[in-house]
């Protein structure tokens, strides 16, 4: 039992420090793709970590009282990170318990929330307007990600993430699951805030949303959160959906995986980079449609495909 | 140049219209008819001028002119765009009666020319639906008018406690999102305060003029003939060409001097160049207001050659001090042709492909059709001019009908659209990009040799009017200049394009949403530091203190939190 435990906490200390020591760089290599779209040279990749370090030394400067508001920036960052004990990051989730996909999906969705509250709690009305945003594409995306996951707890007959993985490593690719895996990699590009996505924060409309009136330590653990987020998330997406090439030898998926991860975030930078950002109630119908495409996977599904 | 038979029945529909009140009819110019009425008689003119004749309003200039006739005079200065003829009603006012009649009701984009006179020499507008400062600063003093000529350029206002501005309150069950007077997307300070219901806007009132630099008064009263052209060319960091020339083709008019064929070539060719890189720029904008930071980087990096070219034809990459009265002072070098071709290929190509770019993007035209719309109507009553206006298919272009430097000989096409929304407006700069691209391989091909500075031999006589419109990138620039003795005008008005086109904006934002904002504001390219070029000087207290980085935040959170506290107080239940 000790040894369980043991196990169990290191790992989940493991999966916790590779999503906040990485996601950083991963940001930086988005930055730097964008910037050669850009015709740019761009920022080091190691500029976010710089950002992070240059945010946290900076006072804390709060526009309303309150502990819960004073709190918030930590308890959205302590959601993310409870996330990537939840998700199989290059092995089995730390956290796996049957039922878990049940909590992923509402520790993934607590992130959002908690910076939605935190836009409402400043009192400023771009962050307010910011946050309804946040609300309504939480509201449109958050049935995907069900319907995504649900594809694959119907097929493997599991409701655990790692059940999902090993179902889908032993019968191959299914048409339902495919469908499943690109509705998931749309909302994926909404959650983590990326154009045609960013409309919450939609800095030349309303200043940043529910951030605007964040700064320093708080901006910090804000922005941490959201790239851990876009980290653990992508790392899910490969997981669950995609988890082969699998050849048992653990250094040589652990090393897919990773390659995956990447080729996922590329596209999600190169995404962010040839689109406009759409208004919110167009968002809304578009991620109407794909939810409807989704069903479509549920419907494959069902009849074995 | 204007035919007899328009001119005469000019002269008559006036007349009729006049009643009585005509005082006396001139034609400084062959382009230019001035009638002078009597204020009683106004209104009736400027009916029969914008029904009978569709004549376009372009600005009103007041004049304190005391010393020369003894009255002021207001001149409210129209175009016949497609009989090429400006027309100029003069109004005297007597200073027992310091009033007006109002056109606004007839002409809605009189708003703002009305209430700046108002402003600036006192002469009250009677019958305008808005009482409320247009120009002058919030905390400038009552009474005091600064462009009468007893006030001094040098005037400083005492300071004033608690200015505010004079905005209007939300209609009931709406709450205000402000825009500006700092946001993200625009470069200067405007304030749109816009009055939503959840993401909807169904209101705005707006406050601009925080950027006065006083131009105009030092027009008058420091400045010579020959240093306005340095001045005007800083009206814009965009189209300071524009202004500087649009300035001395109005004292070049007004005195009569003839300009070489060779310098008006120049012009052309520097004002399409001007044209070249402000468009350019505009679209980058424009993608990043959306959020399309790709076009930006872009379209910059393709409008970067152009700014070599101008700094290597006149030293500076803007502002590039070429124009005086009566030509240039820096030719053009002939062994920069062949460079300048290339360039203009390259910059051809590369713009061609950004166009078929966007002209394929779905995700674009979801955020540019249909929105910002302005309708053909709206847009000829507000008096809109530039893109925004032949995007919506008013076919109006100072290049083609008051034609200026060489394009009498080298006539552009004009694009319009008739869609009237951000996409139109996107279509119709594109297509100007292309075409300045080839107005200036023209004239290159085509300038002649000779001298680029007249020979001016006498003095500028004084009295004299010269009314001159250039086409900017962002629409028509207008500069009138009344001549008058020590070697300086005795008045000078600039009209910049962003000035009537800011007039549609309420029209253009009604009932979109807030996210379309920024994007229709942006549609019409609006040059700010053009629009605010008047009056106000510099107010300094007479003692400085100065605080320390600590003292400064002590002080700004000590306000802030007995603000926010008061805020709160008085919220209740209206959230």
């Amino acid at each position: 039992m000790t040894v369980w435990l043991m196990k169990t906490f290191l790992l989940s200390v493991l999966n916790v420090a590779v999503a906040l020591l990485f996601s950083p760089l991963c940001e930086g290599m988005m930055r730097k793709l964008r910037a050669a779209i850009h015709s740019r040279v761009g920022p080091p990749v190691t500029q976010p970590y710089w950002d992070i370090l240059k945010l946290l030394g900076k006072e804390d400067l709060r526009s309303t009282g309150g502990a819960v508001y004073g709190a918030l920036p930590a308890l959205t960052l302590g959601s993310v990170l409870f996330l990537a004990t939840l998700v199989p990051m290059g092995s089995d989730a730390p956290l796996a318990f049957a039922g878990d996909l049940i909590v992923v999906l509402y520790v993934a969705a607590m992130s959002s929330v908690l910076l939605m509250l935190a836009g409402f709690a400043s009192a400023s009305p771009y962050a307010s307007i910011g946050s309804s945003r946040e609300m309504m594409m939480l509201l449109s995306v958050e049935p995907i990600m069900a319907i995504a996951l649900a594809v694959g707890a119907f097929k493997a007959g599991t409701l655990t993430l790692g059940g999902i993985a090993s179902w889908q490593v032993q019968n191959g690719p299914s048409i339902s699951l495919a469908i499943g895996g690109v509705a998931f990699f749309l909302a994926l590009q909404a959650v983590v805030g990326k154009l045609p996505f960013d409309i919450a924060e939609a800095d030349q409309e309303i200043m940043g949303g529910p951030l605007v009136e964040q700064s320093g330590p708080r901006l910090a653990l804000f922005r941490w959160s959201i790239w851990t987020k876009q980290l653990v998330l992508t790392f899910l997406l490969v997981e669950v959906f995609f988890p082969w090439p699998h050849s048992g030898i653990y250094l040589i998926d652990l090393m897919a995986t990773i390659a995956k991860v990447l080729v996922l975030l590329v596209l999600v930078a190169v995404v962010d980079v040839v689109n406009p950002r759409l208004r919110v109630d167009q968002a809304m119908g578009y991620f109407m449609r794909v939810a409807v495409s989704s069903l479509a996977a549920l419907a494959f599904a069902v009849i074995g495909r | 140049m204007a035919d007899q038979a328009t001119t005469t029945r000019v002269r008559e529909i006036v007349a009729a219209r006049c009643d009585g009140a005509l005082l006396s009819v001139t034609q400084p110019h062959p382009d230019t008819l001035q009638f002078r009425v009597e204020k009683t008689g106004l209104r009736a003119v400027v009916e029969g001028l914008v029904h009978d004749l569709q004549a376009r309003f372009l600005i009103s200039v007041g004049t304190d002119a005391r010393p020369i006739t003894g009255d002021f005079t207001i001149l409210h200065l129209f175009s016949l765009d497609r009989e090429h003829l400006y027309v100029l009603l003069e109004s005297p006012v007597s200073d027992k009666e310091l009033s007006i009649p109002s056109i606004t009701e007839i002409i809605p984009g009189a708003n703002w020319a009305e209430r700046e006179f108002r402003d600036a020499v006192g002469v009250h507008p009677e019958g305008h639906p808005d009482p409320r400062r247009l120009l002058l600063a919030d905390d400038w003093p009552e009474g005091v008018f600064p462009l009468r000529r007893d006030f001094p350029y040098n005037y400083q206002p005492p300071p004033a406690e608690k200015a505010k501005p004079q905005l209007r309150e939300p209609p009931a069950g709406a709450s205000v999102m402000p825009m500006g007077p700092f946001f993200p997307v625009l470069e200067e300070p405007a304030y749109w305060r816009l009055f939503v219901e959840g993401e909807t806007v169904v209101g705005c009132d707006t406050r601009i003029f925080y950027n006065h630099r006083g131009i105009e008064k030092l027009g008058d009263s420091v400045l010579t003939y020959n240093s306005i052209p340095y001045l005007a060319e800083r009206i814009c960091g965009i189209c300071g060409f524009i202004h500087s020339t649009c300035y001395c083709q109005a004292v070049e008019k007004a005195a009569g001097i003839d300009v070489p064929r060779r310098a008006r070539y120049i012009r052309t060719i520097m004002l399409e160049l001007e044209r070249i890189h402000s468009h350019l720029l505009w679209l980058g904008i424009a993608g990043h207001i959306i959020g399309f930071d790709t076009v930006l980087m872009q379209t910059w990096r393709i409008r970067e050659p152009v700014m070599w070219l101008c700094e290597e034809i006149s030293g500076n990459r803007k502002t590039y001090g070429m124009n005086t009265v009566g030509g240039l002072r820096r030719d053009l070098p002939n062994q920069i042709k062949p460079k300048l071709l290339e360039t203009l290929a390259s910059v051809e190509k590369e713009s061609v492909a950004v166009r078929n770019a966007i002209i394929g993007d779905t995700t674009l035209h979801a955020r540019t059709r249909g929105v910002g719309l302005l309708s053909n109507e709206w847009a000829k009553r507000i008096c809109t001019v530039g893109p925004p206006a032949r995007a919506t298919g008013v076919a109006i272009d100072a290049r083609l009908d008051h034609p200026y430097a060489a394009y009498d000989e080298l006539p552009p096409q004009i694009a319009t659209q008739t869609a009237g929304d951000t996409w139109a407006r996107v279509v119709v700069r594109v297509t100007e990009l292309l075409e300045s691209i080839r107005l200036v391989r023209e004239a290159l091909s085509v300038i002649p040799d000779g001298p680029i500075c007249a020979e001016i031999e006498d003095e500028i006589p004084a009295g004299r009017v010269g009314v001159s419109v250039v086409e900017a990138p962002r629409g028509e620039a207008v500069h009138f200049v009344l001549t008058g003795g020590d070697n300086r005008p005795y008045r000078w008005r600039v009209r910049a394009p962003t000035y009537p086109n800011l007039q549609a904006m309420p029209a253009m934002v009604a009932n979109a949403n807030i996210a379309d904002v920024p994007i229709t504001l942006g549609s019409l390219d609006p040059c700010f530091s053009c629009t605010e070029r008047l009056e106000t000087v510099d107010r300094r207290t007479n003692s400085v203190r100065v605080y320390s980085h600590a003292e400064l935040l002590e002080i700004s959170r000590k306000k802030r939190s007995s603000e926010v506290s008061k805020q709160t107080a008085g919220r209740g239940g209206s959230q």
